[in-house]
């Protein structure tokens, strides 16, 4: 069966917007979710280290304690997050999506059951009084390992949706849902990919508690941005090795809009890497500091940027992979400005209500209710 | 058809049911439960009451665990099931209501994060702040159902967007208010219910009394109210769709019926609690959260079953073929497909041509491409049980493919395919149950009317007065019923002819005869 005729055809209704727009709102508010993702997953999984293997280091210790009760709000945020980009994805290239979702479906209505079990897991962990009690540590990290596999669920997901000629034979074999996208020879570098990523940004979390901490306990809040940092240099430093494979694992036109093929794909990737080698520099000379603070900022920052840069590769990537199928550039589009415009004008509402609440509940002075 | 078919052998239609209804139960909680936290904060506030502040940050904690945990997930769970079951609805739902779901998005982070933040501030915030974070809290959670209800209700009553495809035209629908109205009293009246889960653990009898009294005074004036707004809800639904739960389609028939019962229930239990609200027990309280459950579950299978056959009314049906034909339609109107072939036009089909050899496995292929959606073979709506109980000839189950959409009140669409189609649907099917002879001989030796008229004719027409067969024949005597019965295609093109012998065929027609005199 013809790889072109089995892909579903178009939704008959036009794009309500100009393609450009959820492009933007797409790999913006992916960059968002993938950051907030980062910072629970890998702030986390850190935290879950420091707790069940590093029993003797009282500061490790603390930081697991620090550490897990932002956790829960973290995978709120990052679900919440992850809505619009899945919205957006679903607009542009449904047709993809939803069929890859279908191939395979258990793993993909799976992720709702891991998910749930992880976020009641990261509860038990925040509101346990006694967190040095037995146990606990190991709550934390089986619930991590559920977020794992909802991760590696997605990268099976989106590699899938972006592989049209793989489908065919895997519905075919098998029409219950029970399939992964395991044939395909970028899935685990793709994956390990996101995961040290995830890592690297999720020390962040470590990092910015320690650099809010500065000014009550200086000697916690260095030793935070000491162990978040190393963690961020380990991470990245693997994540040349893992990027590398990804890269050559990818199909060779593909591969080819990073070297020169696709300008704004070359240039991520060379901001990629020479970011990452700038971030694991000033931060491996700022831990040795007294005061690590300045470095930790401007490496931050610099991740940051790399970020944005990997969310646009990604996009560019997808666009490569889909292009002798589809160009959703050229779907015809039917602009509802009269919603549009409400959404915009919601939308800055929203977030100016969102800071305000932020602001007020951070910067009120303390007078507790129950005083 | 355009999409693959994910073959889950106890039934789509099941799992969305699972997700949807203990989804919906949980976030009406999470709206009215808002208002619910706010105002008992200004009671306790204004009463001076410890007791009930404490018993109420306890309440926020479970509040949260229960609506941000479970609400939040399960709600994203309707959207990733609906894609697994319905791709091509869930599609259209999507490009028609993008901005739509892009402003309940807006608000339902503004949601998520004011009740994290209300939790969190009961610890550190001064009162003041804390309310007007609870306000946020119930304002957004609100706006998310006024937009969500818009596209819910487009579902089943899309009014003038059908003609224009506006997006206010379908959002603001004709049941868009009622729905709106019904809902709201709905999500104040679970307030109450699940603050009777908490608040009849607590072990002070003072502090309990006055939750149980508190609560109560939600979910009576709700339930008081509910039935004026159903009331308006069904007055706006078309008749002819709001027929099949008043006796036309059983499944929508059987749910109304337990929606009264159980929203009867749920009125009279939470009643009771103020008889003695100081002792009122757990497990009560918990069967009243039982019989609001029934109540709400009712009332989404209600919605669901009186819409069918469609997923977008007259606009797609629930296997994903478009009800008319336009352009774009990727040849998936009905139309179309009964012109080309439903193998030809489909993607996803392990077979594109009927042979000999193949016609059981494309008979299968056709089952699951445009049966899948709402039946399985032995699950939920299984079709073997029903072929089983009917005993119908592999001719029979043909006769009554191609009047699928005159059966039941309408509940199922059009057979889409070719006559070959249909042959091979009807094999497999027949080879699902194979006939059991000892039934036919039974079937065959007992005869009363109305057991040929249960036969024969009960799949498009029903024991009524008023039904087209007994108007139709009421001016006819036995002989003419009789004869009329021999060539009933002249009656009625899309009728078949009567496949009875003719000794049941005198004997229905002096049945008929007889009826409603």
């Amino acid at each position: 069966m013809g790889t072109e005729t089995i892909i579903p055809a178009l939704d008959p209704m036009p794009l309500p917007a100009p393609f450009w727009l959820f492009k933007l709102l797409l790999v913006l508010t992916f960059f968002l979710h993938i950051v907030v993702m980062n910072f629970m997953f890998g702030g986390g999984l850190i935290a879950a280290f420091s707790g069940l293997f590093r029993k003797k280091n009282e500061s490790d210790q603390r930081l697991f304690k620090d550490i897990v009760p932002k956790i829960p709000s973290l995978l709120a945020a990052t679900i919440t997050l992850g809505i619009a980009p899945l919205l957006f994805v679903q607009v542009l290239y449904g047709q993809f999506f939803y069929t890859a979702t279908i191939i395979m479906a258990w793993p993909w209505f799976l992720v709702l059951v891991l998910l749930m079990f992880a976020y009641y897991g990261f509860y038990i962990v925040a509101l346990k009084q006694d967190k040095t009690s037995r146990g606990i540590g190991w709550v934390m990290l089986i619930s991590i390992f559920f977020i794992f596999l909802v991760g590696f669920f997605y990268s099976s997901n989106f590699t899938l949706m972006e592989s049209p000629a793989t489908w065919s034979a895997k519905y075919f074999q098998d029409r219950s849902g029970w399939n992964l996208n395991g044939s395909e020879s970028t899935l685990i570098p793709r994956f390990l990919h996101f995961l040290v990523a995830s890592v690297a940004v999720g020390s962040f979390l470590i990092i910015l508690t320690g650099l809010f901490r500065w000014k009550q306990e200086a000697d916690y809040a260095r030793f935070l941005i000491v162990r978040g940092g190393q963690w961020f240099m380990y991470a990245t430093m693997t994540q040349f090795v893992v990027g590398i494979w990804f890269l050559i694992s990818l199909p060779r036109e593909a591969m080819l809009q990073f070297m020169g093929g696709n300008m704004l794909a070359t240039i991520s990737l060379l901001i990629g890497v020479v970011g990452g080698l700038a971030a694991i520099f000033i931060m491996s000379n700022g831990i040795r500091n007294d005061d690590p603070r300045t470095p930790a900022w401007w490496a931050m920052g610099i991740t940051g940027v790399v970020v944005i840069f990997m969310a646009m590769m990604r996009d560019v990537l997808r666009t490569a992979y889909l292009s002798p199928y589809f160009k959703a550039s050229e779907l015809p589009v039917k602009t509802q400005l009269d919603v549009l415009i409400l959404f915009l004008v919601l939308f800055v509402i929203g977030i100016l209500v969102w800071a305000l609440m932020i602001k007020r509940y951070f910067f009120t002075p303390s007078a507790k209710i129950t005083e | 058809m355009n999409y693959p078919i994910w073959d889950l052998t106890f039934g789509g239609g099941l799992l969305i049911a699972v997700v949807a209804v203990t989804h919906v139960f949980v976030s009406h909680f999470a709206i009215g439960g808002g208002l619910f936290l706010v105002l008992t904060e200004k009671k306790a506030y204004r009463e001076d009451d410890t007791a009930l502040l404490a018993w109420l940050k306890r309440h926020t904690k479970f509040f949260v665990l229960v609506t941000v945990v479970f609400g939040a997930i399960s709600g994203v769970g309707i959207w990733f099931t609906i894609g697994l079951i319905h791709p091509a609805g869930t599609s259209s739902l999507i490009h028609a209501y993008v901005w739509g779901w892009a402003i309940e998005w807006i608000f339902f982070f503004l949601e998520i994060t004011a009740a994290l933040l209300y939790l969190y501030g009961w610890n550190k915030l001064d009162r003041k702040t804390h309310l007007w974070l609870g306000w946020i809290y119930f304002i957004a959670a609100y706006l998310s159902m006024v937009i969500i209800n818009g596209i819910i209700t487009f579902m089943l009553t899309p009014g003038n967007w059908l003609k224009t495809y506006n997006f206010w035209q379908g959002f603001f629908n004709p049941t868009y208010f009622p729905s709106l109205l019904l809902r709201t009293a709905f999500a104040l009246a679970l307030a109450g219910i699940y603050a009777l889960l908490t608040g009849t653990v607590q072990k002070d009898p003072e502090l309990k009394g006055k939750i149980v009294k508190w609560s109560a005074r939600w979910i009576i004036p709700a339930f008081i109210v509910i039935p004026f707004f159903a009331w308006w809800y069904i007055g706006n639904v078309p008749e002819i769709v709001w027929e099949s739960a008043r006796g036309k389609v059983p499944t929508a028939t059987r749910y109304a019926n337990y929606i009264l019962v159980f929203s009867i229930l749920t009125f009279l239990f939470s009643l009771a609690t103020l008889i003695k609200p100081k002792k009122v027990p757990f497990v009560f309280s918990l069967l009243i959260f039982l019989t609001a459950y029934g109540t709400m579950g009712s009332f989404e299978f209600i919605r669901e079953a009186i819409r069918k056959p469609y997923i977008i009314y007259d606009y797609m049906y629930a296997n994903s073929i478009y009800k008319n034909q336009f352009p774009g339609d990727g040849g998936l109107s009905i139309q179309n497909i009964q012109q080309e072939g439903l193998l030809a036009v489909s993607k996803w089909t392990a077979h594109k041509e009927i042979t000999n050899d193949n016609q059981l496995e494309a008979g299968e292929d056709i089952f699951l491409l445009q049966c899948q959606s709402c039946h399985t073979v032995d699950g939920y709506r299984g079709i073997r049980k029903v072929l089983v109980q009917n005993q119908w000839s592999q001719a029979g189950i043909s006769r009554r493919i191609s009047s699928l959409d005159k059966m039941f009140h309408a509940v199922m669409p059009p057979f889409a395919g070719s006559a070959a189609e249909r042959e091979a649907l009807a094999a497999y099917l027949a080879a699902l149950a194979p006939l059991d002879p000892d039934a036919v001989e039974t079937a065959e030796t007992e005869i009363s009317g109305e057991a040929v008229f249960e036969f024969h004719c009960s799949d498009c027409h029903e024991y009524a007065a008023d039904d087209t067969l007994f108007t139709g024949m009421a001016k006819y005597d036995v002989a003419q019923i009789s004869y009329l019965m021999t060539r009933l295609d002249s009656l009625d093109e899309e009728m078949p002819p009567f496949e009875g012998t003719d000794a049941e065929r005198e004997t229905l027609a002096r049945w008929i005869a007889e009826q409603f005199k």
